[in-house]
């Protein structure tokens, strides 16, 4: 192992990279390197199809560029489309076959995949650069009939559910950077949860882009049959690097009549150095749809890494009575960007949707929070209620807030607020004079004041979450 | 004057009133007590007709059945409701609402309606007799105003609109001793023998000040004792745990 | 179809050949773009392309102006006015106040403004324009009467664009509280496109009020670039209604220290009535003040939009900006569009919007009622206080009567 420089800095902790062997895709993207992925992961021929149909639709398509966050061209036939571990070319039966290092790797991540060591209660899929490496506490899963394995897995093992419902949610067609998915995703999860069931415990994925030069396209699918509930979490790390890495996933969750999808999100990919040099774009499609009346789905999002953060986990309201809701952090300092928000459609009666951002922006950083809550004609009775909160701490720092709302019923109701601050003075010399230094105060402020926000992820990672707002902001109080 | 018989009311397929009856004369002063939850305020909101309750039985308003009468009508023909929590009306000016109001009942009645300045006159008198001070009339609607402040518009506005049946919502919670005294005071001015008072209350208190001639608890739904002053002495003592 | 629109700049009179070239300049530009659509941010809920292509099929330049007009002035109170009849101005009269205190003259080149053009309407303004007026006020002069400016629009207009160019400059230390009054005469469709500067000097006060004397079956768009310097103040009153279509953009710098900007709208739209309010402040400097309350009540197929947005730049410390839009939609085929828009680069301030839209307050309705008030009285009363809570900022009373009975007007639906 070369080059394991675990902690040189404090910023990042999880800097550090596996040296190990991998197989790639040819570099580029072309339909050669699609069918390689495609053949490597011995698709069914529908599979390949649609891919190749999205990367037909791809040519056609322009990058989008009305977010705010600006980036330079992107080369795509620079980039890997595919990386894995070469001892897992064939995916491993059972933990020992896994590569020791990969191991280590999710061990040093906090995320122990070996059995004595596993979280009690969460079952984890580990995703390693293009390729699921492990998935914990299958079988008492599948006890209940919940599949929870990677979306390769479910493609052979459950075409039936997969051809039903990729793509549903987020079209082919849908954006450039989804469609790029759909053409490339190399790996992700699938979930099914069956009828009137509710999965036992937290499931989750843990993101690690390893390789460099490699673009990370997962694909998430969830679907919650009728009267079913999931909590599942997603955890990402990057090691740093000094190039930009594209990360573009797409996640799609389907909820069924009176089923709930609870998504939650850790995200602190490698933000770039203090000088804003390297850093991971996190250009990310979610999208889920309560499809069934009195279906919920709700999204939480702790965001502290990537150079630049770009996605708006959004609900359509289909189903009458439906819940869609938003809880989001995004911390940016140095010179992270993010642009982020939702988008809550409404369609059924009596929907709901309920928007909770607070955005906290430091040293040169821009944090800009896009929404968009459309209550259409026919969604009668509904209600949305947006809550977009900013702090700024200093003044080369910028805090945007662009709502869009949209009400085409009368009797629907749509309250927004928002408000962009400083740092409480009053509260910090409070605290100040309570003993705490600068930095204890800050943090205890910034928690305090997203605490509506981390209060919705499961205990487990609303403490891991916690300690990682006071980290983002390490250095940005003077 | 007012005779409920056999009312049950729901909201959304929950029973909150099984079977009251309840008969009111005028020149009476009647109080309803009872434990939170009991259907007090329910009862008061059916008999303005508010919306959205479900109602079997009869409610007679000088021998009329009012059941499908509504809100504003059942005000024109006296019935006068003080609201527990009067809501705040931003950009509404209180004496623009309160003439508006008055020359509503008054047209129903086939009376003249008032000019502005009869009106102001008028008003600033009942405003005086109460202590209220003339800029409160002013102001927007319950904009900002204080707990008592609200009660004693209440209080103000049924002076004003001389309504056969007043029923008085929990005027005394939230009133500190003087405008606890106030809103009593009007009250009791008020009081005449072909005019009848509704008093719903969860505490004694205001039963100090204000005499009722009959006094009945309310439990489930149910008027579960009916007595004189005394019994709210006793309730004071004992609680409604015992009933 | 854009191709049935004939802009003829060769029959403007008396320009120079250079001036000319300018103006086919930016034709050529507007004829590239077309109205503008959906496409653009600015115009997100709007297509007035599609509008425009429905409603006309064919337009042109206006050429004549001048009719024969018995001027009615309103009679509500002592004023100057300033008197334009499609777009031109006929007369003026200032007896109220000192000479030599006043400047006011019809749109030329030499005291023409100079807004860079934003978007095509922009760019077809300054192809186009023709008329307008120009005012200033001198120094330390404040008005002793409001100055009331009459927009008058004749009954022989067809498919034609008034394109204007406005310029308000008020000097150092003056005051002037300023009405545009509408009246629209006409039976057949135009369009009027009016590009307005607007300059506030040091300690300078412009209350400015904006009346629809009646109902208008025409298209307009009016676009204000305004500069405060220290200490001014910048006041807003919109009270326009029964337009088909209206879009108001106002492009506002705050530019100096305690300069100060207020924007109030009270909007009561029926039938097919389209009306929007668009707004950038931009607070470049500290210390400075911004408020915007945006109300609209909307019945039948109308549409509200309000986008607007606080733009304040990192040196702009103690910035207070605050934006609220508040909407009674009244019926299901009406709609309300917001995008209440924070760009914010200063940690040391105050920002923060609200926006409401929904249903007029059932608990509102009941307590009135049960005050024996009719349901119908009692929503014409709770929207006529949702409407009014802003004559409260209008100081000057005789004004603010005229506010009231237009209010009372709107709300009783003539």
């Amino acid at each position: 192992m070369k080059n394991q420089n675990l902690n040189i800095n404090q910023e990042y902790k999880y800097g550090f990279t596996t040296d190990i062997e991998s197989i790639k895709a040819p570099k580029g993207l072309s339909e050669e390197s699609i069918k390689f992925i495609s053949n490597i992961k011995k698709e069914p021929s529908w599979m390949l199809d649609w891919r190749l149909k999205a990367f037909k639709r791809l040519k056609t398509l322009k990058e989008p560029n009305w977010q705010k966050p600006k980036y330079p061209k992107i080369d795509y036939q620079d980039l890997y489309y595919y990386s894995a571990p070469k001892s897992s070319s064939n995916k491993p039966k059972s933990l020992d076959e896994i590569d020791p290092k990969i191991i280590e790797t999710y061990k040093k991540l906090g995320i122990p995949l070996v059995e004595q060591q596993r979280l009690n209660g969460i079952a984890v899929d580990a995703v390693f650069d293009s390729v699921s490496v492990a998935t914990t506490f299958k079988e008492e899963l599948t006890k209940k009939g919940i599949i929870f394995c990677s979306i390769s897995e479910a493609i052979q093992k459950h075409p039936e559910l997969v051809k039903k419902y990729i793509g549903s949610v987020i079209p082919l067609s849908d954006h450039y950077f989804a469609t790029l998915n759909s053409a490339v995703f190399t790996d992700g999860s699938f979930v099914y949860i069956p009828p009137n069931t509710r999965c036992p415990m937290e499931l989750s994925t843990y993101f690690r882009i390893n390789a460099s030069e490699t673009g990370q396209f997962e694909r998430t699918l969830i679907i919650a049959d009728k009267g079913s509930y999931v909590s599942y979490l997603e955890g990402c790390t990057a090691p740093m690097r000094d190039e930009n890495q594209l990360h573009a996933a797409n996640v799609e969750l389907i909820a069924l009549d009176d089923a709930e999808i609870k998504y939650s999100t850790v995200q602190n990919w490698y933000p770039g150095d203090k000088d804003g040099v390297g850093g991971i774009y996190n250009f990310v499609t979610k999208r889920g749809i309560c499809k069934g009346k009195n279906s919920k789905i709700s999204w939480t999002q702790v965001e502290t890494g990537s150079a630049i953060t770009w996605k708006y986990p959004s609900c359509i309201l289909q189903g009458d009575n439906s819940v869609g809701e938003f809880y989001s952090i995004a911390i940016t300092n140095n010179h992270q960007k993010a642009d982020t928000g939702t988008k809550m459609i409404h369609l059924g009666k009596n929907t709901k949707s309920k928007i909770i951002s607070k955005g906290i922006s430091a040293g040169f950083a821009d944090n800009t929070y896009r929404g968009l809550v459309d209550i259409n004609e026919k969604a009668t009775n509904s209600r949305n209620y947006t809550q977009c909160d900013s702090l700024l701490m200093g003044n080369k720092c910028g805090a945007h807030t662009v709502p869009y709302i949209k009400n085409k019923n009368s009797t629907s109701t749509i309250e927004h607020e928002a408000t962009t601050t400083k740092i409480n003075e009053e509260q910090l010399y409070y605290c100040n004079q309570r003993g705490l230094d600068q930095e204890e105060a800050v943090s205890l402020i910034v928690n305090g004041f997203c605490k509506e926000v981390l209060q919705q992820l499961p205990m487990e990672f609303a403490v891991e979450a916690q300690k990682l707002v006071a980290i983002s902001l390490e250095g940005s109080v003077g | 004057m007012l005779n409920i018989k056999n009312l049950k009311v729901s909201v959304e397929n929950k029973l909150i009133l099984n079977d009251l009856n309840l008969k009111i004369n005028p020149g009476e002063v009647h109080a309803i007590m009872g434990p939170n939850g009991s259907g007090k305020s329910t009862l008061a909101n059916v008999l303005s007709g508010k919306k959205g309750y479900e109602i079997q039985g009869e409610i007679l308003f000088d021998e009329l059945n009012i059941n499908d009468i509504s809100v504003e009508e059942r005000a024109q023909k006296g019935i006068f409701l003080a609201f527990q929590y009067p809501v705040e009306i931003p950009g509404v000016n209180t004496n623009v609402f309160l003439r508006t109001s008055l020359n509503s009942i008054r047209k129903s009645k086939g009376e003249k309606e008032l000019d502005t300045l009869t009106f102001l006159k008028l008003i600033k008198e009942k405003a005086k007799e109460l202590g209220i001070d003339e800029k409160f009339l002013s102001r927007q609607l319950n904009v900002g105003f204080s707990g008592g402040e609200k009660k004693k518009n209440e209080i103000l506005q049924m002076k004003l609109l001389q309504p056969k049946l007043s029923i008085l919502d929990e005027t005394d919670s939230g009133l500190d001793i003087d405008a606890l005294k106030i809103v009593a005071d009007g009250v009791n001015s008020y009081k005449k023998k072909d005019n009848a008072f509704l008093i719903i209350t969860h505490y004694q208190r205001l039963l100090d000040y204000i005499k009722p001639d009959f006094i009945h608890v309310l439990s489930k739904g149910k008027i579960v004792k009916t007595g004189s002053a005394e019994l709210a002495l006793e309730l004071e003592k004992s609680g409604y745990k015992n009933l | 179809m854009i191709e049935n629109y004939n802009f003829n700049i060769d029959k403007i009179p008396n320009l120079s050949q250079e001036e000319k070239s300018i103006r086919k300049k930016n034709l050529d530009i507007f004829f590239q773009s077309g109205f503008p659509n959906k496409k653009l941010e600015d115009w997100k809920f709007t297509d007035l392309n599609s509008l425009i292509s429905k409603n006309f099929q064919k337009l042109t330049n206006i050429e004549k102006f001048n009719i024969d007009k018995k001027l009615e002035l309103l009679n509500n109170f002592q004023h100057n006015y300033v008197y334009l009849i499609n777009g031109k101005m006929n007369s003026y009269n200032f007896n109220y106040e000192e000479k030599n205190k006043i400047i006011i003259d019809n749109f030329n080149n030499s005291n023409r403004n100079v807004n860079k053009p934003l978007n095509s309407l922009n760019f077809l303004n300054d192809a186009l324009a023709i008329d307008g007026f120009y005012l200033e006020i001198k120094e330390n002069y404040k008005l002793k009467k409001p100055l009331i400016i009459y927009n008058f629009f004749s009954n022989n207009l067809k498919d034609v664009i008034i394109s204007n160019k406005n310029s308000i400059k008020i000097n150092k230390g003056s005051s002037v509280d300023l009405i545009e009054y509408s009246l629209d005469d006409s039976n057949n469709c135009f369009i009027k496109n009016t590009n307005e500067q607007i300059n506030l000097d040091e300690g300078s006060n412009l209350n400015y009020f904006v009346l629809q004397g009646s109902k208008s079956n025409n298209f307009f768009y009016k676009y204000i670039k305004s500069k405060l310097k220290k200490n001014s103040n910048f006041n807003n009153y919109i009270l326009t209604s029964g337009l088909k279509f209206n879009k108001i953009e106002f492009d506002i710098e705050l530019n100096d220290d305690n300069s100060n900007c207020e924007i109030y709208s009270a909007l009561s739209l029926t039938e097919n009535a389209h009306q929007e309010i668009k707004t950038l402040i931009a607070h470049n400097s500290p210390y400075c003040r911004s408020y915007q309350v945006i109300k609209s009540v909307l019945n039948d197929q109308s549409k509200g939009v309000y986008q607007g947005k606080i733009y304040v730049k990192n040196q702009a410390q103690k910035t207070n900006a605050y934006q609220l839009s508040k909407t009674l939609i009244l019926n299901d085929k009406s709609e309300f569009n917001a995008k209440p828009e924070l760009e914010i680069y200063a940690d040391d301030v105050k920002c923060s919007h609200g926006s409401t839209s929904g249903s007029i307050d059932e608990n509102s309705i009941y307590y009135l009622m049960t005050r024996g008030i009719s349901e119908i009285d009692a929503k014409k009363l709770l929207i006529k206080g949702f409407l009014a809570d802003f004559l409260e900022k209008v100081k000057n009373q005789e004004i603010k009567m005229l506010f009231e009975e237009n209010l009372e007007r709107q709300v009783n639906g003539s």
